[in-house]
């Protein structure tokens, strides 16, 4: 986790360091940093967003009783004997706790993360025991997502179910090609208002040859005409080339992974990017409906999908509903929503606004 | 070729008086190829475009194999697998249920062949072109075209009902479906036709999008210059001749593009993938049909949703339609109120129907409001059965039916626009569940 830009954006500063060096090499950097900004604003658009799921290589640390069953496993341990039953007494039971799921025990055990460190931010500014702690060692990390799905195989990189379907979505699908438009920028170091434009873009990423690889400067249309609604405005700032947006009240992220539109809502969301010219790449955290996050998952990955990453709707509700941490629904008292991180990246991109032309 | 009557064609499709006036395409249906058919058989036009018929006009079907999880189901070529047997246990197709589940209702589950009639030819009929006859295991004989063997469908009553099945395309996780067979389309090589809600749209052969423009006509052109930099002409071949509603238009000397319906074809350089709308954003431009599919009822509307334009009601809710198809070797429907509503009940409301109705209610059709056609129908619906009910029958509910199945709102979608119940069920909808009926749809291909 936690890669690195240079992973993914090879080329820029290394290669400026190939032909400068000392003070020449420290001013040519920072102008390479500052040439992508065209009349002080400067655009990314998503190339990666997934659940941040902190994971040791033996997953012992946060997952020390291993990991959750699926459906095939539950079906298995539920109806050892199904030649005798029927339809209703089995398949249709199972579907019917999937798609109307209640908070009452299943009798499956079901493993939470155990382990004290994950991804994230403090987002309700407070240290409390069921926080998590950063791997810097920052505290009062909230994350109650990762600690339903952490042991859950589906949801771990990289080679779950849920991470391959959303990895290559997001590079793929236009439904969700969302971006981020930084305006008013003098600085990608240190800025103390920068506005900032939330749009989904309507064109594919440019890409190296391979298909795979992201390029930046590439551009985008806005979505005005099916996008509208997920458009949002927020203010940031920019400290030591780390943008830090103000908590949104309300974010919609489109979501697909198999065909199915979908969208998570974000409260209270925030980004925490680090900048450079060609990318961003960081955290998107705040409080995830609980129902759009679960209907998110069972729309898009029918019980055979969630089965190949051993992922039970039916026993993950349930923990999400336990683990919700946040606004709590006013007549019931029962939190609706449950503190998360998405890991981010992100490539520069010039946006096309209707009257403009692609760069300005 | 055969090129139907247009006005009893208005007819048959029970074209509403808005849409046969706004649009000349309102008025045709697709041409075909004639090919050699046995006696008794016949060519029906029909919301799916033209199909052979039995001498009574019912539609006709094949059931082509098709690849599914753990296996196959449907038919291989002139080996009959509908028969009269009634299949009592799942089949274990479909992933990650296993087979040997006893399937429901079963002392009143009918057998394939109680739902699809093989096609029977006669002991002395004789073979013709793609027409041949093939075996079945009780000695008697059945048509099969392309090897395939026919079907007609109990659900289709009158002639050109396609009840039985669509020409869309369906996904590698639906059942294996019927499908409705007919001629050839007469289209010229490089073009290609496809049915979507909106008809039977023309494509090329590599599946772009083909548009004409409002302002040619069949002999002049006046996409010219500038124009031509994101509207590509579609240039015939040179030995490629005219031909029924085919015609060509020289556009410089030796260059010559085709013409349908009077209408200079063009593709659009900015569309980003197959069988694309996109293009109609242009004023003056439009996707082309060889005919366009029955207006859905006056009261429901366009409405711009994230992901397209869905059909809605005049409220904005989004409309639904259930698709259910049983994990069983023969894959019986289960989506139509004369087939078992226990997959339904279970999806819509846990069992209960009253749940049902309060999560995906079905849409009500207007006191003054009366069917548009066949494919459009008002019906009466026994909300706790989910079956058909009599005209004012206690309790029964008057609703909208596409294609005789009952589409419904979803309680979650609050907002107009929003279209939160697609892809619910099974197999993101395609095997007991709902799916948004999209009029417009440029980020999925048409799979909603």
């Amino acid at each position: 986790m936690n890669t690195s830009m240079s992973t993914f954006f090879p080329w820029p500063a290394k290669y400026a360091a190939l032909f400068c060096g000392g003070v020449l090499l420290s001013s040519m950097a920072v102008h390479a940093d500052e040439s992508r900004i065209r009349n002080r604003t400067i655009s990314y658009v998503m190339t990666d967003l997934f659940w941040s799921v902190y994971q040791t290589e033996d997953a012992k640390q946060e997952c020390p009783r291993g990991f959750n069953d699926g459906p095939r496993e539950q079906f298995e341990k539920l109806f050892p004997y199904h030649e005798g039953l029927s339809v209703q007494e089995t398949q249709l039971a199972q579907e019917i706790e999937t798609w109307h799921p209640t908070t009452e025990s299943d009798g499956f055990e079901f493993y939470e993360v155990e382990g004290e460190l994950a991804w994230g931010l403090n987002l309700d500014g407070e240290v409390s025991s069921n926080d998590f702690t950063h791997p810097d060692g920052t505290p009062g990390i909230d994350n109650e997502v990762y600690r339903a799905v952490g042991c859950v195989i589906g949801f771990r990189g990289p080679d779950g179910v849920e991470f391959i379907f959303q990895d290559k979505a997001i590079l793929d699908e236009e439904y969700n090609r969302m971006m981020i438009e930084l305006t008013e920028v003098d600085s990608l170091d240190n800025d103390d208002t920068v506005v900032v434009n939330m749009y989904r873009g309507m064109d594919r990423l440019l890409t190296n040859a391979t298909g795979q690889e992201v390029m930046a400067g590439g551009t985008q249309r806005i979505d005005y005409r099916w996008g509208e609604s997920l458009i949002r405005q927020f203010n940031a700032r920019i400290v030591d080339g780390v943008l830090i947006t103000e908590p949104m009240p309300e974010m919609v992220m489109p979501w697909q992974n198999l065909s199915v539109p979908s969208i998570h809502i974000f409260k209270d969301a925030r980004f925490q990017l680090d900048l450079t010219s060609e990318g961003a790449s960081g955290i998107l955290a705040g409080y995830a409906d609980v129902d759009s996050w679960y209907y998110q998952l069972i729309r898009n990955d029918s019980t055979h999908h969630l089965s190949n990453g051993q992922i039970s709707g039916i026993s993950l509700y349930k923990a999400l509903r336990r683990l919700a941490d946040a606004h709590p629904d006013p007549e019931t008292g029962e939190n609706t929503a449950i503190s998360t991180s998405l890991d981010v990246k992100m490539a520069q991109v010039y946006i096309v606004h209707p009257d403009s032309k692609a760069g300005e | 070729m055969n090129v139907l009557n247009r006005l009893s064609i208005v007819s048959m499709l029970g074209l509403l008086p808005a849409l046969a006036s706004a649009a000349d395409e309102g008025l045709y249906t697709e041409a075909y190829r004639d090919v050699p058919m046995p006696a008794g058989f016949r060519v029906e036009a029909t919301p799916e475009g033209p199909v052979f018929a039995n001498s009574n006009g019912m539609t006709l079907y094949e059931w082509p194999q098709h690849k599914l999880r753990n296996g196959y189901s449907g038919e291989s070529p002139s080996n009959p697998a509908c028969y009269d047997e009634v299949l009592t246990v799942t089949a274990g197709l479909m992933s990650p249920y296993p087979p040997g589940i006893k399937l429901p209702e079963l002392d009143k589950r009918k057998s394939c062949a109680d739902l699809w009639h093989p096609v029977v030819a006669a002991a002395d009929a004789e073979e013709v072109g793609e027409w041949t006859i093939v075996e079945r295991r009780d000695g008697s004989l059945q048509w099969a075209y392309e090897e395939q063997p026919l079907y007609t469908s109990i659900k289709d009553s009158q002639p050109g009902d396609v009840m039985g099945g669509t020409r869309r395309s369906f996904g590698g996780d639906s059942p294996a479906k019927r499908v409705p067979i007919g001629p050839p389309s007469l289209h010229p090589p490089g073009f290609s036709i496809r049915s979507t809600f909106n008809g039977r749209m023309l494509a090329t052969d590599r599946s772009a999008s083909v548009y004409s423009f409002d302002g040619d006509t069949a002999t002049s052109t006046a996409c010219e210059g500038a124009c031509l930099t994101n509207w590509e002409p579609i240039v015939a071949p040179s030995l490629a001749r005219e031909q029924g509603e085919w015609s060509l238009i020289e556009r410089s000397p030796g260059v010559r593009q085709w013409v349908f319906r009077g209408r200079p074809l063009y593709t659009y350089a900015l569309d980003s993938g197959t069988w694309s709308q996109t293009g109609t954003d242009i004023p003056g431009w439009n996707n082309v049909y060889t005919q366009l599919a029955e207006p859905y009822p006056a009261s429901f509307k366009s409405q711009p949703t994230m992901v397209g334009n869905a059909l809605a009601t005049a409220e904005g809710k989004s409309i639904y339609v259930y698709n259910c198809g049983e994990d069983s070797q023969d894959q019986l429907g289960c989506d139509h109120p004369d087939d078992t509503q226990v997959y339904r009940l279970a999806m819509c409301g846990a069992g209960d129907p009253e749940r049902c109705q309060e999560h995906w209610p079905y849409v009500i059709a207007g006191a003054d409001e009366e069917s548009t056609g066949r494919i459009w129908r008002i019906v009466w619906i026994d909300p706790m059965t989910g079956r058909f009910a009599e005209p004012n029958q206690e309790g029964a509910l008057r609703v909208w039916a596409y294609r005789d199945r009952p589409v419904y709102t979803f309680g979650g979608d609050t907002r107009p626009g929003d279209l939160h119940g697609g892809g619910t069920g099974e197999w993101r909808g395609q095997r007991n569940g709902l799916k948004a009926i999209m009029l417009r749809d440029d980020f999925f291909r048409g799979h909603l």
